[in-house]
Formats: structure tokens, C-alpha cells, sequence
């Protein structure tokens, strides 16, 4: 259902036919005010034709040139994301290498710290360095040890089962 | 509507370069650039009545048409979907500036650019300056009518009186129903002619 707005438009337009036309013109209580207005809209839209018409542009290649600059601009503009994501992905694989890494560097580190710290484990001597028999033809028994101790900063030599120290022991 | 071609040849080689242009070719689309330009700058100028708004809306408008003509589907014209984008953008433009429109948009830029440099210091019968003068005011006063109206409003009567579109290509244009176009036209028409009937009654 047309409002009457939509039907005057029409009717000025020459859009309404048949039975629309003759009901609408029948519904106009001024006929001859209506077409008095249908011809001053008429001469309206003479009017703005006439002096709207064809705005013409100036610098019409200039135009061109410069759409077709910001065309390109656009086009390096859409590519230019692809091309710095991927810098922005790379540092998230370097962060959680680098986190990784220290991870396993601090794991390493708190573990000999640890045992470090724990007194209980630790001997007086920090290193037995050798607990072994010396040659049989020298003593069939004798062992030999060496131990380095911490506080006094000294290594020990200590043998067992030695009637005397081998000539090749003796310090240079 | 008028076309450079002849309709069919127009519409054959519109579709040829649209096409074109789906498939990447920027020539092509220069072509149709140059075929819309005058017609789109018009347009536009009649809604903002500035120059060089005007150019750089025309500018937006073909780049949008550029970097969406791939959802062109042919339904319509291009001529309509281009119409759609630019009235679009437009008013968009006009709602955001709050443009109400007076003379003094009508600047000096655009007065200078009617004289023709290379003209004798008495131009031609035709421009006369008391004549350049009485048309500057006309448009004038034609271009604050128009400011008066909203952008959608604008957009109708301007494709109507000047682009000669029918109902359903504004409706598409616009994107409204037909009974909107015409609603809007009948508004539209009433206001322009209180506004402007001692012109055009004279002129």
C-alpha cells in the first residue's frame, strides 16, 4: 500500500497507469492546484538540471596519478603486515628458547648448589683422589690415598702397609 | 543516464573491464575511472559543494570501488554499485563534518579556476562578467537550498534531477526500498521548491 507521499512522487514522475492513475486523480480534491504543482516541480527539476549538470574536474590526469599512487600505496600497505608478522611471531620462538635455556641453566645451577649446601654429604676431605694398592713388590698390602682437605688447603699423601716411602714418591 | 558508448557497447566492455579488474589489472580499472570520473565528481560536488572535498571523496570512492570490486557480482550496473559506494562514502563525509552548507563553501579557488588565463581582459559574449557574476549567485543560492537537506536527501533528488536514475536504481544505490526514494524525493522536492521557486520562476 502506497503512502501518499510515494503516490504524488509517482504521479509527478509519470510513474502511475491505468486504474493507480484515474483512482489517484480522482482523490485530488484541487485538480487544477495539483498540476499547477506538478508543473512547478517539472520546472524544479529543469532548473537543477540545467544548472547542476556536469560539474566539470580540473586536473584530470593529475586524478588519475594520484589514485593510482594510493592504489599502490594500498597494495604495499596490505602486503606490509604479512611481511612484520612474522618478526613479531620470531621473538616468540626466541623468548621461549631463551626461556628454555635458562630454565635448564638454573635447573643445573640449583642442583650443584644444592649439593653444595648440603654439609652431611660432603666428607671432611673434599676429594679422594686415589685409594689404591701401591706394587705388590713394594708391599703386598699397602694402600695408597690422597685427599685434599678444604679449611687447610693442603693435599695429603696418606699410605698404609709401607715399611718406607718409594724412592720414585719422593717429591722433586 | 548518459553514456560515452553506445549502451551496449558500454555495458560489454563495463563487464569486460570489470573483470579485468577482479583479476588484478589497475588499467583496466583506470578505465573505468575515467569513464565514471566526471559524472562521480559531480555528484559529489553537489552534496559538498567544495571543490576539493569533492576530489578527495572522489579519491576515497574509487579506492573503496578498487579494493572491493572483487565482491562485485554483476547484479547490477557498476555504474549503480559505484553510485552506492560514492553516496555512501559521501555521506558518511557529510554526518561526520556536519556540514549545514552556506555560500561561503563556495570558495575562491573555484571562482578563479572559471577564468581562463590565457582569455582577453574582455572574455566572450557568452561570459559576460555581470553574467559570471548572476550565475555564481544562482549557484549559490542553489548549493545553500541544497545544504539544507540531509545527506540522504541530497542523494535522492541529486540522482534523480541530475542523473536521471530511475526509483530502484537509487533504491540500490542507496541501499532502500523504493518507497523510501520516492518518500524522500516528495520531501526533498518540497523544500527545494520553497526555497528556490523565485529562481527558477525568473531565471
Amino acid at each position: 500500500m502506497k503512502t501518499f507521499e510515494e503516490k504524488w512522487t509517482a504521479w509527478l514522475d509519470g510513474e502511475l497507469t491505468g486504474d493507480e492513475l484515474a483512482e489517484f486523480e480522482a482523490s485530488l480534491p484541487d485538480k487544477p492546484a495539483a498540476e499547477a504543482e506538478k508543473r512547478d516541480a517539472h520546472k524544479l527539476g529543469a532548473f537543477l538540471k540545467e544548472q547542476l549538470q556536469d560539474r566539470a574536474m580540473g586536473n584530470e590526469e593529475f586524478f588519475h596519478h594520484q589514485l593510482r599512487e594510493r592504489m599502490a600505496a594500498d597494495a604495499c600497505a596490505t602486503n606490509a603486515p604479512e611481511q612484520t608478522t612474522r618478526p613479531a611471531l620470531w621473538p616468540i620462538g626466541r623468548l621461549v628458547w631463551a626461556g628454555a635455556v635458562s630454565l635448564a641453566i638454573f635447573c643445573v645451577c640449583t642442583f650443584f648448589v644444592i649439593r653444595e649446601k648440603s654439609p652431611s654429604d660432603q666428607s671432611e676431605y673434599l676429594t679422594q683422589v686415589l685409594n689404591a694398592r701401591v706394587d705388590p713388590a713394594l708391599g703386598p698390602n699397602a694402600t695408597i690415598s690422597m685427599f685434599e682437605s678444604k679449611e687447610e688447603k693442603v693435599t695429603v699423601l696418606w699410605t698404609e702397609g709401607l715399611q718406607s716411602l718409594p724412592s720414585e714418591y719422593a717429591t722433586k | 543516464m548518459h553514456t560515452e558508448a553506445t549502451p551496449a557497447q558500454a555495458d560489454v566492455s563495463e563487464l569486460d573491464l570489470v573483470k579485468q579488474c577482479q583479476a588484478g589489472d589497475s588499467e583496466a580499472f583506470d578505465q573505468l575511472v575515467g569513464r565514471y570520473r566526471t559524472r562521480v565528481f559531480g555528484m559529489i560536488y553537489n552534496m559538498v559543494h567544495n571543490e576539493q572535498d569533492a576530489w578527495d571523496l572522489a579519491q576515497d570512492s574509487f579506492l573503496k570501488a578498487w579494493k572491493s570490486i572483487g565482491r562485485f557480482r554483476g547484479q547490477s550496473s557498476f555504474y549503480t554499485w559505484i553510485y552506492r559506494i560514492v553516496t555512501n562514502v559521501t555521506i558518511d563525509w557529510l554526518r561526520k563534518k556536519h556540514v549545514k552548507g552556506s555560500g561561503a563553501e563556495f570558495d575562491d579557488a573555484i571562482q578563479l579556476k572559471d577564468i581562463d588565463p590565457a582569455s582577453r581582459t574582455v572574455p566572450k559574449a557568452e561570459a559576460l562578467p555581470h553574467q559570471r557574476m548572476e550565475r555564481r549567485e544562482i549557484r549559490a543560492r542553489i548549493d545553500d537550498a541544497i545544504a539544507q537537506l540531509s545527506p540522504e536527501h541530497r542523494a535522492v533528488i541529486l540522482m534523480k534531477e541530475t542523473e536521471d536514475m530511475q526509483y530502484h536504481e537509487i533504491a540500490e544505490a542507496l541501499d532502500c526500498s523504493i518507497g523510501t526514494v520516492m518518500s524522500r524525493l516528495f520531501y526533498a522536492r518540497k523544500k527545494l521548491q520553497n526555497l528556490l521557486r523565485d529562481l527558477y520562476e525568473n531565471v
